[in-house]
């Protein structure tokens, strides 16, 4: 599914972010990113979705090489893959119901079929009763599982997401994980960036750790 | 393509939507855009004027073509001169008919009848269509060179300084056109450019989720298109009441050189113009700023 080969990021005037990544993700497998911060977790997940493009190297994500893909196919790639922020993203003058159709909306998805995969969606995060709130009337734990519902709304074969669970507290940040893990459980690749070392020991899943040396240490 | 159309009705009601959200800034902005175009509107409405009032003046700008007194036939030569193109009317006034006119005319009626013969050509009257004073010009050579044709009496000199007049008048309404619809199309551009700043957020969103620039781009040509088209339709209303406000004056004095002229507003076919263009002045300013900014902004 994800397949990394000699990749290396700088930024300009800077050093090197990632040096010499090589890794494989298969189709439905769970993996967890870690590392410290600094060591290029975010920036890794960024070359993932294409947000970023490497310095040097190949990256292979659903079968298509990154490097070679031309602007104009970006946004049919991006929404092959569902993307969870660390800092939500949701649009505050929108409606939950907005926010998590807007993937739906700009494929040009409408009418009953918008309706039934958004609630579907909000119905599987737990918010649907909330359907119609704000954003911002919703707590730091709500809004990331709407951030998560967004991301899903597409049904993408891939799933990443930016610490998830970076400012919940211990139950909510359980839930989730779990909630994610039911995502790989029916299919999809889940690929998650998180420094706890709890969900790891947890779930059991491999994990892919980055150190700030940018060297590669694989689990 | 039901999903096409409905899309783009939908963006169109959320664009007159964020219109009527904020009345004071459209409205500003409708201002600025419907005065900009009223100028050349207003220019392009006042040269029609003279258009039309040039269009009276030909008609009084007929030939006299005088024929030999020798002429067989005359009534067959203004048959033929008739028949010319470029020519709308050719009257034959006989001898007789001539010799008439004049005693009526001229106050000299009993010393004319003193007269052995008539001492008229016969001639006829040309009324011209409406045609450039170079084609009125050949026209002219025409005639002189037609059988029988004695003299051609014209005064073409005032016509040709009149249409030089409003060639120049055009261009300048041209240049005028060109100048304002370009700054329609940068006052709408820099509008859209912070209308798109001001949406960075959404905008980056979209990115995210897989929207393409279409997409971004879709709103904000509306809003240009309509903000213009809007705008065009305040200088409709501005030129036309315009005219309104100085038709009462301007009939005064045209009833004092004895005439019924009237002006007009720009009528259907200036509104049609009007609408297109700041519509399309519009789209294209958006157009290049969102491009620009779509630029700046994008992600990979």
């Amino acid at each position: 599914m994800i397949e990394l080969r000699h990749v290396f990021k700088r930024y300009r005037g800077g050093a090197d972010v990632l040096a010499d990544i090589n890794f494989t993700i298969e189709e439905g497998e769970m993996v967890f990113l870690t590392g410290p911060s600094g060591a290029g977790k975010s920036t890794l997940l960024k070359l993932i979705a294409l947000i970023e493009r490497p310095t040097r190297g190949r990256i292979t994500v659903n079968g298509h090489d990154l490097t070679k893909l031309s602007r104009w196919r970006i946004p049919g790639f991006r929404r092959e893959i569902g993307v969870v922020f660390q800092d939500n993203k949701l649009l505050n003058d929108r409606t939950l119901f907005d926010n998590v159709a807007l993937p739906l909306i700009v494929r040009g998805i409408g009418g009953h079929e918008l309706r039934h995969r958004v609630q579907a969606a909000l119905d599987k995060v737990g918010l649907l009763a909330r359907a119609h709130s704000y954003p911002l009337t919703l707590s730091g734990g709500e809004q990331q599982r709407v951030g998560i519902a967004r991301a899903i709304t597409n049904r993408p074969p891939l799933l990443i997401a930016d610490e998830p669970t970076g400012n919940l507290d211990t139950a909510l940040s359980d839930e989730v994980i779990d909630l994610f893990r039911e995502f790989h459980e029916h299919g999809t690749t889940v690929v998650i960036a998180t420094h706890e070392k709890r969900h790891i020991q947890r779930l059991g899943k491999r994990v892919i750790a980055l150190s700030r040396a940018h060297s590669l240490a694989t689990a | 393509m039901r999903g096409y159309f409905s899309r783009h009705a939908q963006v169109l009601l959320a664009t007159i939507g964020d219109i009527v959200r904020d009345p004071v800034g459209s409205a500003l902005t409708i201002a600025v855009i419907g005065i900009t175009l009223a100028l050349p509107a207003g220019l392009f409405a006042a040269l029609g004027n003279l258009d039309r009032l040039s269009e009276g003046w030909h008609r009084s700008a007929a030939f006299s073509v005088y024929l030999h007194r020798q002429t067989a036939a005359p009534r067959q030569v203004a048959a033929a001169i008739g028949r010319l193109p470029g020519v709308q009317a050719a009257t034959y006034v006989s001898p007789a008919a001539g010799l008439a006119a004049f005693q009526r005319l001229s106050g000299f009626g009993a010393a004319l009848t003193t007269l052995k013969r008539n001492p008229l050509p016969p001639v006829v009257l040309v009324t011209p269509r409406r045609e450039t004073p170079a084609a009125l010009k050949g026209l002219v050579q025409t005639l002189k060179a037609t059988p029988g044709v004695a003299l051609v009496q014209s005064d073409l000199r005032w016509l040709e300084r009149l249409h030089a007049g409003l060639i120049l008048g055009h261009r300048l309404a041209i240049l005028l056109t060109v100048l304002l619809g370009l700054a329609v199309l940068l006052i709408l551009g820099n509008i859209i450019r912070v209308a798109v700043m001001n949406r960075a957020t959404e905008i980056e969103v979209i990115q995210l989720v897989g929207g393409t620039d279409r997409f971004i781009r879709r709103p904000f040509l509306y809003a240009g298109a309509l903000q213009g088209a809007l705008g065009a339709l305040l200088a409709f209303l501005i030129v036309n009441l315009a005219i309104w406000a100085i038709d009462g004056p301007a009939r005064q004095l045209a009833e004092l050189y004895g005439s019924g002229y009237r002006l007009e507003g720009l009528g259907l076919h200036g509104f049609w113009w009007l609408l297109a263009g700041g519509a399309a002045l519009g789209w294209s300013g958006s157009r290049l700023a969102v491009a620009r900014e779509l630029r700046r902004r994008r992600l990979t």
